[in-house]
């Protein structure tokens, strides 16, 4: 640590300061305010919406049971699923990547991460039509293969095939930088290890379990939070595919209706929006978030080496 | 395999002690049992087939979006809208490149995400880089708590504070503008890049600004000519993620912009999202547009994938 003046110190910070506070803090401040509020479409014009209390949040608490608790356990499910298939995928192509006697290694590495150099929205869009019921080309190879014209799945129209797309192309964005992680991992295991295990007489199976995976798991645990966090609040990609439907019910929230998707919907969508109310759910998500960050801290001991210091 | 990595050591080892087994070393026959020998070569040989073939699935899973919007993007339009298999362009052509360069605001689109982006990343990088070093140097009381302050506050969604936004931009007059979403582009990639650069920071080591100190140079010229230099991978590796972040943003710009007539003034996302929704476009042009970003994007990419590597240093492996 260096012993600098004050004035120092304030200029270095104050920009950060500055912009946090406008773009960071303020928009927080006045979503907790107006979420006090009874302000709507119609009131906001005419500015002449009042103090409210917890009201808007006693509705939501009230409603929960139709609306914010489906929604939030949706999103942990998707969550679970991701990030199983995630660990999965990752550690199966790492572990192949990392095996010497496959010919062309850096071929096969630089054509298995490469959904990771394309930009998400593009490839996002670019799936939505390979799920598309009558043109997308997933239907035409099933209707290939089956002779029937009239084979296909209506993968964005029904809810499980919407759910299973949506977790497809996570996993196709996401694996790859598991993959990186995980086999940059493997690489700094020492191979006497593995050979020490082997000469010892254990199996294949047996030196994954004892010897890697042990090994693997300092890597592995702040990516899977990492990525956690990021699925839980994912939006754009499920958004462009899904828009969060199919949405069988209008008085529920749509098969992939995650919280974010949720949040975004009932903001935008129809004439009327009960801004009030919007502010509540965002203030509710946002102290979700900040739960599952602050136990994703917890576990992989993020913040241990900051505050031993 | 094993036989090759067993340490050179223990090996000689091994011959001072056991002349036999050096012998046995030189004549590699000693002949396993045939059938033992032989069930283990097909094992191996069936675990390497089958690394193989997941090899080449999951290849196929990589590229094939990529492969289909590229192939799709030299057909020509009206073959696309079918429900026969086609995974080859049937008479190639460049029309939906002519279109969507000629016909289409393409080009501004790109300009404006470039000039937007590329803005708000440097912006961000000189504000967060400032901050990051004071973070990781100075001694001052509440540095622990503001770094924790900082992770708390990135967990807000700013698309969750959507409202707030457009109060600020109102009473900036930037509505609607792109100027104002630099502004909230900037902002979000602030508190990132401070906890990233600084990690970095902490990793180098101090006496080089002690000495620069004992020198007499001032915290800002140490700054400025020593550390920042440094800092410089992991600068880069920021830039890089916030680029990348801003690039794909598509939510906040989808509600900040208003589009003009001729959609000069909205972003690649925007414009994009509007070539592929729109059902009286053909998905030709939006693939050929696709291709168009997505290519240089890649290329950029795998040229800088290794000062990712080097310059990460939140949520890295660090053991």
């Amino acid at each position: 640590m260096l012993q600098v003046k004050k004035p120092t110190i304030a200029l270095f910070l104050l920009p950060t300061f500055l912009f946090i506070a406008l773009i960071n803090i303020f928009p927080i401040a006045y979503t907790v305010y107006i979420s006090l509020t009874n302000e709507n479409t119609f009131n906001e014009f005419l500015q002449n919406y009042h103090f409210v209390g917890l009201k808007n949040f006693q509705s939501i608490l009230s409603e929960a049971n139709t609306a914010l608790i489906p929604v939030v356990l949706l999103t942990l499910l998707y969550v679970a699923i991701c990030i199983g298939s995630f660990l999965i995928i990752g550690m199966l192509t790492a572990m192949i990547l990392n095996d010497k006697r496959i010919r062309g290694l850096k071929i096969w590495r630089a054509l298995i991460i490469l959904p990771w150099a394309m930009p998400s929205f593009v490839t996002a869009l670019i799936w939505k039509f390979l799920f598309d019921y009558n043109f997308g080309p997933f239907n035409n190879i099933l209707r290939y293969f089956t002779q029937n014209v009239n084979a296909g799945v209506n993968w964005l129209g029904s809810p499980i095939p919407a759910f299973i797309a949506v977790v497809v192309v996570n996993l196709w964005l996401s694996y790859p930088f598991f993959t990186i992680v995980i086999l940059g991992a493997l690489q700094s295991i020492p191979e006497e290890l593995n050979d020490a295990a082997k000469v010892d007489g254990a199996s294949t199976w047996q030196r994954f379990r004892e010897v890697t995976l042990p090994l693997l798991v300092p890597a592995i645990t702040p990516i899977t939070v990492m990525s956690g966090i990021t699925t839980f609040q994912m939006f754009n990609t499920v958004w462009l595919i899904t828009a969060g439907g199919p949405f069988t019910d209008i008085t529920k929230p749509g098969a992939t209706d995650f919280v974010m998707l949720y949040f975004y919907n009932y903001f935008t969508t129809g004439a009327f929006t009960n801004y009030g109310k919007a502010a509540a759910t965002a203030i509710i998500v946002f102290i979700l978030l900040l739960i599952a960050i602050l136990a994703g801290f917890r576990l992989t001991g993020f913040n241990r080496e900051e505050t031993a210091k | 395999m094993s036989e090759q990595s067993i340490p050179e050591n223990a090996v000689s080892a091994a011959q001072n002690i056991n002349p036999a087994m050096s012998a046995s070393r030189a004549v590699p026959a000693v002949p396993a049992p045939q059938t033992v020998d032989l069930s283990y070569k097909m094992k191996r040989n069936i675990g390497l087939t089958l690394e193989y073939l997941f090899l080449i699935g999951m290849t196929i899973f990589a590229i094939f979006p990529l492969y289909y919007v590229l192939q799709a993007s030299f057909n020509a339009t009206q073959q696309l809208i079918t429900t026969t298999l086609q995974l080859f362009p049937q008479s190639p052509t460049l029309g939906d490149y002519t279109y969507i360069l000629g016909q289409t605001s393409f080009l501004h689109w790109l300009l404006n995400t470039t000039l937007l982006v590329g803005g708000s990343t440097f912006l961000g990088l000189i504000i967060s880089v400032l901050g990051a070093y004071a973070l990781s140097r100075f001694k001052f009381k509440g540095r622990l708590s503001t770094l924790t302050f900082l992770l708390a506050l990135q967990a807000f969604p700013g698309l969750l504070a959507i409202t707030a936004y457009y109060q600020i931009l109102q009473s900036l007059h930037l509505t609607g503008t792109l100027e104002g979403l630099l502004l909230i582009y900037t902002a979000g990639s602030i508190i990132f890049g401070a906890w990233n650069i600084k990690g970095y920071f902490d990793t180098l080591p101090k006496e080089l600004e002690e000495a620069a100190y004992v020198d007499g140079a001032s915290p800002f010229r140490t700054f400025w000519q020593i550390m920042l230099p440094l800092a410089s991978p992991s600068i880069a590796a920021t830039a890089l993620i916030s680029f990348i972040g801003g690039f794909n943003e598509f939510a906040l710009a989808n509600l900040v912009l208003t589009p003009n007539a001729d959609q000069s003034n909205i972003t690649v996302t925007v414009g994009l999202f509007s070539l592929a929704n729109n059902h009286s476009t053909p998905w030709g042009y939006f693939a050929a547009a696709s291709v168009l970003v997505t290519v240089p994007l890649v290329i950029i990419f795998l040229l800088l994938q290794r000062y990712l590597q080097s310059g990460l240093t939140i949520g890295s492996v660090k053991g």
